[in-house]
C-alpha cells in the first residue's frame, strides 16, 4: 500500500514535471485537420443491449479506433473514454515527407472533435497514473489535478518509448541529434538539420533492432532524404546504419531503391548496431565503423512504454505487454486489454494494422459485456505505402488470421507482398488510403 | 419497425456489463472492418478506393473470388482476396451488401 501510494506520488511529480499541459508544435497553424466526418452532428447511436464503460490510455491510431468502433457497435450505453496527453494527434504515418516539404506538418494534425461531438467519447488530457484492474479505476494526472475515471474494462494503447544508446544520456544530447520517430517537434528539428546540409554532404541514420514501429519507416526515411538531396545539396551521401543483418521489411523495393534508384547516394550497412554517438563530431561508432555526418538521425530500440511496466503488464521482450490475440487482454492481468505497438504479436507495429486491433479488441469487450466470447477466429491486415521518391511510393501488404495451436496471428498462406514497382500511381494511392484510413480512425 | 425495436429494448433497460447481449454481432462485421481503412467505414465516403456500401453482395463476392483465382502478383487487392476463406469473402460482400 505504501509502495503504491509511493508509486503514486512519483508519477504524480513526474507528470508535472513533464509540463502538462502538453505542448504544442512551435510552427503549427493548426490547418487541416479532422479530415472526415463534415460537421459534427451527434450520431443517433442505438441502444444495442449493451452496456459498459471502457477507458482508453492513448489516442493514436489504436486508441482512437477502439474508441470510436465500442461506441459505434456498442451503441449508446457503452460509455467510453480516452486518456491522451496531447491536444491532438500527429500521424506518425507520412511524416517522413515532412522533412522533404513534401507534406505539411498541419496536414498530418488530427483532432479529437469528431470522436467527441459525433461519436460522445469523453477525451480528458492527461497522463495515466495508476490502475487499480480489479476496482475498476483508473488515476490521471490533469492539468487541474488528478482524477479517478472508473471503468469495466481498461484498453491500453500509449505506443513506444525509446532506449538510447551510449552518448544520448542528457536532454542537451537529445535536442542536438532527434529521432523523429514520433512525429512532432523532433520531425521539425530533423527538417532543419537536413536544410542545413551543406552541398556534398552526410546524412547519417540508424535503424534499430527489430521490433520496431513501422518496419518500412527507415529505410523510407533514407529514401524520401536521398531524393530530397538529389535535388537540394547534389553530391551528398545517405549512409543506412542498421542494426538488423539485413532490411527489415519490403526488401526487395528498397534493394532496389538503393542500389538502383539512389545508386551512388544510399550506403547500406547491415549489422552496425549504434555502440556510442559523440555528439560533438556528429560521430556514430559501431561495430562496422565510425560514421561522421554533417546531419546525422539516430532511432533508439523501441521499448515498451513505462505505464506498461507500472500497470505490471510489461511481460514480453523489450518492456512490451503480452496479450491473448483474440481479445488483447494482458496474459499478466484481466480486465487490461494492450493494442496497438505496446502489445508484443506476431503482427507490425504499424499504424493501420494497430486500427485493426482496434476493432479486433471493441468487438471482443462488447461480447463480454453481453457475456459472450471473443470471435472465435479474427482476421488482421496490415498494409501501408512507402515513398521511394518525392513522387512515387511502393507498398507492403499481407493478411493474418488467428492460429488456433500456436495461439497467434499468422499470415495467412499467399496473402502477403509488396509492390513490383514503385511508381506515381502507388503514390497517389498512398495518399487515398492516408485519408481513408485517418477518417477511419478519427472521423 | 426499426423505431419499435428500438424503444423496446430501450424499455427492457440494462444494468451495468453483466447485461445478456441482446443481439449477437452482425455477421461478416468485424471481418468486413478490415476493408474499412482503404474503403471506409461501413464502406462509405467520399475520396476512398472504390465505395463498397449497397453494393449487390453478389458482385463484390464475385469480384473478389475472380481477384484470388487470377492470383495476379504486384496487385495489392490480390493479396487481401487471398487472405480469406471463400466463406469469409460471401460474409465480408453480404455485410457491404447490407450497409445503406
Amino acid at each position: 500500500m505504501t509502495q503504491r501510494r509511493e508509486f503514486l506520488a512519483r508519477l504524480a511529480a513526474a507528470a508535472i514535471a513533464a509540463g502538462l499541459p502538453a505542448h504544442g508544435l512551435a510552427d503549427s497553424d493548426r490547418g487541416g485537420t479532422t479530415a472526415g466526418r463534415t460537421g459534427s452532428t451527434p450520431l443517433a447511436l442505438p441502444n444495442t443491449g449493451l452496456a459498459g464503460r471502457v477507458v482508453v490510455v492513448g489516442g493514436g491510431m489504436a486508441g482512437a479506433s477502439v474508441a470510436k468502433f465500442l461506441r459505434l457497435w456498442g451503441g449508446a450505453n457503452v460509455k467510453v473514454t480516452i486518456v491522451e496527453r496531447q491536444p491532438r494527434y500527429i500521424s506518425n504515418i507520412l511524416s517522413n515527407l515532412v522533412l522533404t516539404d513534401t507534406v505539411t506538418m498541419a496536414s498530418l494534425q488530427f483532432e479529437y472533435a469528431t470522436l467527441k461531438s459525433a461519436y460522445g467519447i469523453e477525451v480528458v488530457q492527461g497522463t495515466a497514473l495508476a490502475a487499480d484492474p480489479a476496482g475498476g479505476r483508473l488515476t490521471v494526472a490533469t492539468a487541474t489535478g488528478p482524477r479517478n475515471l472508473d471503468f469495466d474494462r481498461l484498453v491500453v494503447a500509449p505506443g513506444i518509448d525509446f532506449e538510447y544508446p551510449a552518448g544520448l544520456e542528457t536532454p542537451a544530447a537529445r535536442a542536438a541529434i532527434v529521432h523523429a520517430w514520433q512525429a512532432g517537434p523532433e520531425t521539425l528539428t530533423l527538417r532543419s538539420q537536413i536544410r542545413a546540409m551543406p552541398v556534398g554532404g552526410v546524412f547519417v541514420m540508424t535503424v534499430p533492432a527489430t521490433p520496431f514501429r513501422c518496419p518500412p519507416g527507415p529505410y523510407e526515411r533514407a529514401c524520401v532524404v536521398a531524393d530530397w538531396l538529389k535535388r537540394n545539396r547534389p553530391g551528398s551521401k545517405v549512409i543506412v546504419l542498421d542494426a538488423n543483418p539485413a532490411i527489415a521489411a519490403e526488401r526487395t523495393s528498397f534493394e532496389r531503391a538503393f542500389s538502383v534508384t539512389h545508386a551512388g547516394i544510399i550506403q547500406y550497412v547491415p549489422n552496425a548496431p549504434v555502440d556510442f554517438v559523440d555528439v560533438g563530431t556528429r560521430t556514430i561508432h559501431t561495430p562496422m565503423g565510425a560514421f561522421r555526418g554533417d546531419a546525422v538521425n539516430v532511432i533508439p530500440t523501441n521499448i515498451g512504454p513505462a505505464l506498461l511496466r507500472d500497470l505490471g503488464i510489461a511481460n514480453a521482450p523489450r518492456g512490451f505487454a503480452a496479450v491473448n490475440v483474440l481479445d488483447y487482454q494482458s496474459t499478466a492481468t484481466d480486465r487490461i486489454h494492450v493494442i496497438g505497438d505496446s502489445s508484443s504479436t506476431t503482427q507490425p507495429k504499424a499504424g493501420h494494422i494497430g486500427n485493426q486491433e482496434g476493432k479486433v479488441c471493441a468487438d471482443a469487450i462488447l461480447r463480454a459485456f453481453g457475456g459472450g466470447l471473443p470471435d472465435p477466429s479474427p482476421v488482421t491486415n496490415s498494409s501501408c505505402y512507402s515513398p521511394i521518391t518525392l513522387s512515387t511510393a511502393s507498398w507492403l501488404s499481407a493478411v493474418f488470421a488467428y492460429d488456433p495451436l500456436t495461439k497467434t496471428m499468422q499470415i495467412v498462406p499467399g496473402a502477403s507482398g509488396e509492390a513490383t514497382r514503385a511508381n506515381s500511381e502507388h503514390f497517389k494511392d498512398m495518399q487515398v488510403w492516408f485519408g481513408t484510413l485517418m477518417r477511419d480512425t478519427f472521423a | 419497425m426499426k423505431k419499435i425495436l428500438v424503444v423496446t429494448l430501450a424499455a427492457l433497460g440494462t444494468t451495468g456489463a453483466l447485461a445478456q447481449q441482446t443481439q449477437a454481432p452482425p455477421p461478416g462485421r468485424l471481418l468486413a472492418s478490415n476493408c474499412f481503412q482503404c474503403h471506409g467505414t461501413d464502406g462509405k465516403g467520399s475520396g476512398t478506393f472504390e465505395s463498397l456500401a449497397g453494393k449487390s453482395s453478389s458482385e463484390i463476392y464475385n469480384e473478389l473470388r475472380e481477384m484470388k483465382a487470377e492470383n495476379k502478383r504486384g496487385e495489392i487487392m490480390t493479396i487481401h482476396a487471398v487472405g480469406y476463406t471463400d466463406a469469409q469473402l460471401r460474409a465480408i460482400a453480404d455485410y457491404f451488401a447490407r450497409q445503406r
